[in-house]
């Protein structure tokens, strides 16, 4: 039996008398890229929230196994250490400054090793952000819309860059976004979150990287999900 | 798989750079032009002091204020002056920065903390502070006390609120980010919140010092025996205009120093800021 780095049963979270999250299971396997769609109020944020240990008043089983990292949709630097300090911060406690650099070298920023945040672009701030969460070598990688602030030249780029980290690396991966080719593109993977209960799962073809051609048909059935229609499902 | 990042962000920053610039319409003025009419000033007050429409016992010309500044410089009058009125600042200030940075820290930090100090200090600050001072003497007498109390009550209100409030605005976001990464409350405290509540507890620093020479140079008016304001005092008892101008020349000199020094410390801690 594969091992599961996240195995979560039952789980029900309230605000008032809204049901956020209604018994809601969900399985990550070691290693596996996992993303996790819907649209917003689904909950989509509320489960990663509550796995990364931010949200404690969940009801439910919740086993999360190992180390976790997470990259928000802003970049949350320090800006007032400098970026290789804010990298080796994932590291808790040890000054690391040549494992720091590993990392910004694996996301190309080498030379802003010593730039302060502000003077960076919103893609080298994400990238620093990744940095920081992969330095920690983490079992759980979760992506809560990392790259929805983005411009769509940067945003592409960034796809790639996660795919080959993903791969170096081997992390489990919870992705949570409204994009549905980004899902298509890097997950194994791909729930659908509506009104707090995964509603559907697909499994997009094996091979990376994907041809935008060889998804339009799981595309459109993807979208139906979400409850947009298209004219390949019309 | 270098290449799609790079160019990504290149080109950003060309469509940044093409931005047309605009011409001035009027040619910029020398800067020098600022010093026209202060000199002028200076002249004309010079001038009326010569000729003597504006005499001596109301106010001193120019080139007599400065002779007697000399004077009282070489006479060590008031170096020694300047001494006991640096030492009642420094004292001053030092007590208020502990019972501000206590306080503000308190309110800033815990829920209870600022239901419990900040109401009371809030209803304090609307107190004038300067009208306190016939308490001040009744409590500390007419020694070093009530001018020290003066100075610490004057410079801890503006540093107070604004370490409290620097500290309430700091991003939850970030704290939330470094609770991700396994740091207790009290790392967050010093890499997190603290940091972020720096560049308004400058502010206030810079505030407070500007409150705390008002205070001195009001608390010195009570029956001093040494410093700046017993020698305005001293020369305004035998009618020396050059003396009192030379006393307030020397105040004057104090806070614009501290004012100095304060944005010295802020463009060293706040670097990050200034390469944006």
């Amino acid at each position: 039996m594969a091992q599961h780095t996240v195995t979560v049963r039952g789980l029900v979270r309230q605000f008032g008398p809204r049901r956020v999250l209604d018994d809601l299971d969900l399985v990550v396997r070691q290693g596996e890229f996992v993303a996790l769609l819907g649209r917003s109020g689904s909950g989509k944020s509320t489960l990663l929230r509550i796995l990364a240990g931010l949200d404690r008043d969940a009801d439910g089983e919740i086993a999360v196994d190992g180390t976790v990292s997470v990259a928000f949709q802003q970049p949350r630097l320090l800006p007032w250490r400098r970026v290789w300090r804010n990298v080796s911060l994932g590291l808790h406690g040890v000054d690391g400054r040549e494992v720091a650099e590993k990392a910004l070298a694996e996301v190309q920023l080498t030379d802003h090793a010593q730039a302060w945040p502000l003077t960076l672009s919103g893609g080298e701030a994400q990238r620093v952000s990744l940095a920081r969460a992969l330095v920690r070598e983490p079992d759980l990688l979760l992506l809560d819309e990392p790259f929805g602030a983005l411009d769509a030249l940067t945003r592409l780029a960034m796809h790639r860059l996660v795919d080959d980290l993903w791969q170096r690396h081997r992390p489990a991966v919870l992705l949570v976004t409204h994009d549905v080719d980004e899902a298509l593109e890097l997950a194994d993977r791909v729930l659908v979150l509506d009104e707090g209960r995964i509603v559907a799962e697909h499994t997009p073809p094996a091979g990376r990287p994907r041809r935008h051609a060889d998804l339009t048909e799981l595309r459109a059935r993807v979208l139906a999900d979400l409850g947009v229609v298209t004219d390949e499902a019309a | 798989m270098s290449i799609p990042v790079l160019t990504a962000d290149r080109t950003r920053v060309s469509s940044a750079a093409v931005t047309p610039t605009r011409k001035p319409r009027r040619r910029a003025l020398s800067g020098a032009w600022r010093w026209a009419s202060p000199v002028a000033l200076l002249l004309l007050w010079q001038v009326t002091s010569s000729t003597g429409i504006l005499p001596d016992d109301k106010l001193s010309s120019p080139a007599k204020v400065l002779a007697a500044g000399v004077d009282l410089a070489t006479s060590g009058q008031l170096g020694d002056a300047f001494v006991v009125s640096l030492r009642r600042v420094l004292i001053g200030v030092a007590v208020g920065a502990v019972i501000a940075l206590a306080l503000g820290i308190t309110a800033g930090l815990s829920r209870w903390g600022a239901v419990l100090v900040d109401p009371p200090v809030q209803m304090l600050r609307t107190l004038p502070f300067l009208g306190l001072i016939p308490l001040f003497i009744i409590w500390f007498g007419i020694g070093e006390e009530p001018k020290i109390a003066l100075v610490a009550l004057g410079f801890a209100f503006p540093l107070y609120l604004n370490v409290y409030a620097g500290i309430r605005d700091t991003d939850p976001q970030l704290l939330e980010a470094t609770a991700v990464l396994g740091f207790t409350r009290w790392e967050r405290l010093a890499h997190v919140v603290l940091p972020a509540a720096l560049p308004q507890a400058l502010v206030g620093l810079r505030q407070g010092l500007g409150v705390a020479w008002l205070s001195l140079i009001v608390g010195e008016q009570i029956n001093a025996d040494a410093g700046l304001g017993y020698l305005i005092n001293n020369a305004r008892d035998f009618l020396r205009t050059d003396q009192v101008v030379v006393g307030l020349v020397v105040y004057a000199g104090l806070g614009l120093a501290t004012d100095a020094l304060v944005r010295a410390l802020e463009g060293r801690a706040l670097r990050w800021r200034s390469t944006r």
